[in-house]
């Protein structure tokens, strides 16, 4: 997927399903990267803005990426969606965090993301 | 009766088990060579939960058992480093435990620590009777072929007919569902009689509990929190209320005296009542109560006790407040009345269900908030705002109230925009007039959590889905009215710096340890930022360069007291931050630790008096 003009992946085990950006209600008062709470066939939903989280540059947030790890449920806010592939293991590290690491795919620097560091990331930066 | 003590041991059964389950998945990870002070950390918390879990519902073997181990642990909470040779006596102390908790004369009550201290990975689990489920899925069937119904005769006369007979079933379906979160009060009213008898013997004084209406029912949620009040109700009752057996044959009374709780549900509330057959307040507290207008008032502020004297036991003013601050934290109301040697009642009014919730619904900023009718006055035009001390207040029947816009007091960014309506939101005893685009009417709503990721973000009660697929935010009044006030304070304080009062950290995992110490410090005229462990707290420090001072408790999660103080001490800037810590480790080898890691007071709770920690502060801060 495409985030803030860089790409990323996310394990497609994480993806519950990808939605259109929707209606968001802001939360006042919640820390930068939150963007708000989406309704989502009667559940509600935190929304954040991947690119703020990832520390990419901003993106549109068009695209909502249902994401699911360690019991919660959240929605990513990206730029688009590119593919669904089967990726070869991370060939480097990342010294990033939220990374398990990165690799080259065609011309393109692919970031792995970890689902459990950016879930745990997200529950610290809701608080921040 | 067998049945409740049955359904009960399940209950702490299931809890404990879990905590059993998660220490054996620890000491196996050890054993296999595994380090890592979270696993330590974990696996005393575990124990720690269970142990204080026994000892309140007097497992006292148990609880002793989970004593030893604690003990034997506390090597290597301090090296770090986990003798494999322990781990084979541990699993065996897991097994005694289990096999203590499956016993069979063990009356047990669920235990509120076990929510103090619960991890976020806690699972959470419900027993439901299993006609309520039938009933639910009877709702259900019954619905759907309803709608196939609906769908034939749309358009036709009947279309009218047919939707109320829609609207009364899909109520009824809501109402079920809503019944699931629901338990009696005997789910943890049964270890109570046998606390009174316990309180009563330390006093030197007799009292008998009697209890009516166990088997009204409570939100689960409302249910779990309110064990902690009642039994400093209760403590307070028999410490307080009760007089000495002399005093009591003396005035011809019987000489055990009669505490009694009783809960009946009142429309949509239930009303719990604890009262005693005592000596009632005196009248000195009585004739402050007729110039304050209210007892409750008067009792919760500090200082003052259903009895002059103040004995060891709960029963000052600050436990009250706590007792006041929970009922009203959940929406519902707190009273008390007091018959000069009849005795004292205090009444809880809480709400029936924590699940529904009855808003006002408005926008601002174009968004939809909720706002629980129970704490909206009234709706007023607001026009000619005035100028109170540099902020503008709305005149009401000759009073001044704070006036605010909604999105602002929530943390919105940006000026607010001139709005014509205003709500008087009332809460914990203040007002404020509170500014929006449009009304959009009163609804009851579905409360839906914000999630564990959204939990820190303060001001919100959760969110709702509107028929139209909106989402409300519904916001919590309190927090709204704290908003209101140090807001104004932060502008009182711009005008006048001199006047600017300390801000004081308080970190603290135990909501209810947290509350008292908050409003101890609120009360004195600190402001007060919170957080839930040293981590946050640490975040909270470094982010608010306001904070003078940080007081911390020792065990937490994430990061505790000890190691937070270390940081603070070895960061460049905040360094010199005074750092008091107040903890329930009262021996000399923990107060010297804490001294160690560079606290300059370490305060013990047993002993925890508001007077003391409000002296240290005070002389940390130099004001």
């Amino acid at each position: 997927m495409r985030v803030g003009g860089e790409t990323y992946a996310l394990p497609v085990e994480n993806v519950a399903e990808i939605v259109e950006c929707g209606a968001i209600a802001p939360l006042p008062g919640a820390a930068g990267g939150v963007i708000g709470v989406r309704n989502l066939r009667a559940q509600v939903l935190p929304v954040f803005d991947l690119a703020a989280v990832l520390g990419a540059p901003s993106g549109t947030s068009a695209v909502l990426v249902i994401a699911e790890a360690a019991g919660n449920r959240v929605a990513l806010g990206v730029d688009a969606v590119l593919d669904v592939a089967e990726l070869e293991a991370a060939s480097e590290a990342s010294d990033l965090p939220f990374l398990s690491g990165t690799l080259l795919d065609g011309d393109s620097l692919v970031g792995i993301i970890d689902p459990d560091r950016l879930f745990a990331a997200l529950a610290q930066r809701a608080a921040a | 009766v067998i049945d409740e003590l049955a359904e009960l041991l399940d209950v702490f059964r299931d809890e404990a088990d879990g905590r059993l389950d998660s220490l054996v998945d620890a000491v196996l990870a050890l054993e296999s060579g595994r380090s890592g002070s979270d696993l330590v950390e974990g696996l005393l918390r575990d124990l720690h939960t269970i142990k204080g879990g026994a000892a309140v519902v007097g497992l006292d073997d148990v609880a002793a058992l989970a004593h030893a181990i604690e003990d034997l642990l506390e090597p290597v909470s301090e090296t770090g480093v986990f003798p494999p040779e322990l781990a084979e006596p541990l699993l065996r102390a897991a097994d005694s435990m289990r096999a203590g908790l499956r016993g069979e004369a063990v009356p047990a009550a669920p235990v509120a620590p076990v929510a103090a201290v619960a991890p976020v990975t806690e699972t959470r689990s419900i027993r439901v009777a299993a006609e309520k489920l039938d009933r639910l899925l009877d709702l259900v069937g019954e619905s759907l072929l309803h709608q196939r119904r609906l769908e034939h005769v749309l358009g036709s006369e009947a279309a009218a007919d047919e939707l109320d007979v829609g609207e009364r079933l899909l109520g009824e379906l809501k109402d079920t569902a809503v019944g699931l979160r629901m338990l009696p009060l005997s789910a943890i009213a049964t270890a109570l009689p046998r606390a009174v008898r316990d309180i009563a013997a330390s006093e030197g004084k007799a009292a008998e509990l009697t209890v009516h209406g166990l088997e009204t029912e409570l939100d689960r949620a409302v249910l779990e929190g309110l064990t902690e009040p009642l039994v400093h109700l209760l403590r307070n009752a028999v410490a307080h209320g009760i007089e000495s057996p002399e005093e009591r044959s003396r005035k011809g009374k019987p000489s055990v005296g009669t505490v009694e709780l009783r809960a009946a549900q009142r429309g949509n509330a239930v009303e719990v009542t604890v009262s005693d057959d005592g000596a009632g307040v005196s009248e000195a507290v009585r004739e402050e109560a007729r110039r304050a207008g209210s007892l409750a008032d008067v009792l919760c502020r500090s200082g003052f006790s259903t009895a002059d004297s103040v004995s060891n036991l709960a029963g000052r003013g600050v436990g009250l407040d706590a007792v006041r601050s929970f009922v009203e934290g959940l929406g519902g109301s707190f009273e008390v009345r007091s018959e000069p040697e009849q005795g004292t009642e205090f009444i809880l009014l809480l709400p029936l269900a924590l699940a529904l919730l009855e808003v006002l619904l408005v926008e601002s900023d174009g968004n939809v908030y909720g706002i629980p009718l129970a704490s909206v006055s009234e709706a007023v035009d607001v026009h000619e705002p005035v100028s109170l001390g540099g902020r503008p207040h709305l005149r009401l029947r000759g009073e001044a109230l704070p006036l605010a816009g909604l999105a602002q007091l929530l943390g919105a960014s940006g000026p607010s925009k001139p709005a014509s309506v205003g709500i008087v939101v009332a809460a914990a005893g203040r007002s404020a007039a509170v500014t929006c685009d449009t009304l959009l009417g009163q609804e009851e709503v579905v409360v839906k959590p914000l999630g564990p990721l959204l939990a820190a973000v303060e001001g919100y009660l959760g969110a709702a889905v509107l028929g139209d697929g909106r989402v409300a935010l519904l916001v919590d009044p309190a927090s709204l009215l704290r908003g209101a006030v140090s807001g104004t304070a932060r502008r009182a304080a711009a005008s006048a710096p001199a006047q600017r009062s300390p801000k004081v950290l308080v970190v603290e995992d135990s909501v209810t340890v947290r509350e008292l110490q908050r409003s101890i410090l609120e009360t004195a005229g600190y402001r007060t930022v919170t957080a839930r462990h040293g981590r946050e707290g640490l975040e909270r420090l470094l982010a608010d360069t306001e904070i003078e001072l940080v007081v911390t408790d020792v065990e937490m999660p994430e990061l505790d007291g000890l190691e937070l103080t270390r940081l603070i001490r070895a960061h460049p800037e905040r360094g010199n931050t005074p750092v008091v810590i107040v903890t329930s480790c009262a021996d000399d080898a923990a107060r010297e630790r804490g001294l160690v890691a560079g606290a300059d007071a370490y305060m013990v709770k047993q002993g925890f008096e508001q007077e003391a920690l409000l002296e240290t502060v005070q002389r940390l801060v130099g004001r």
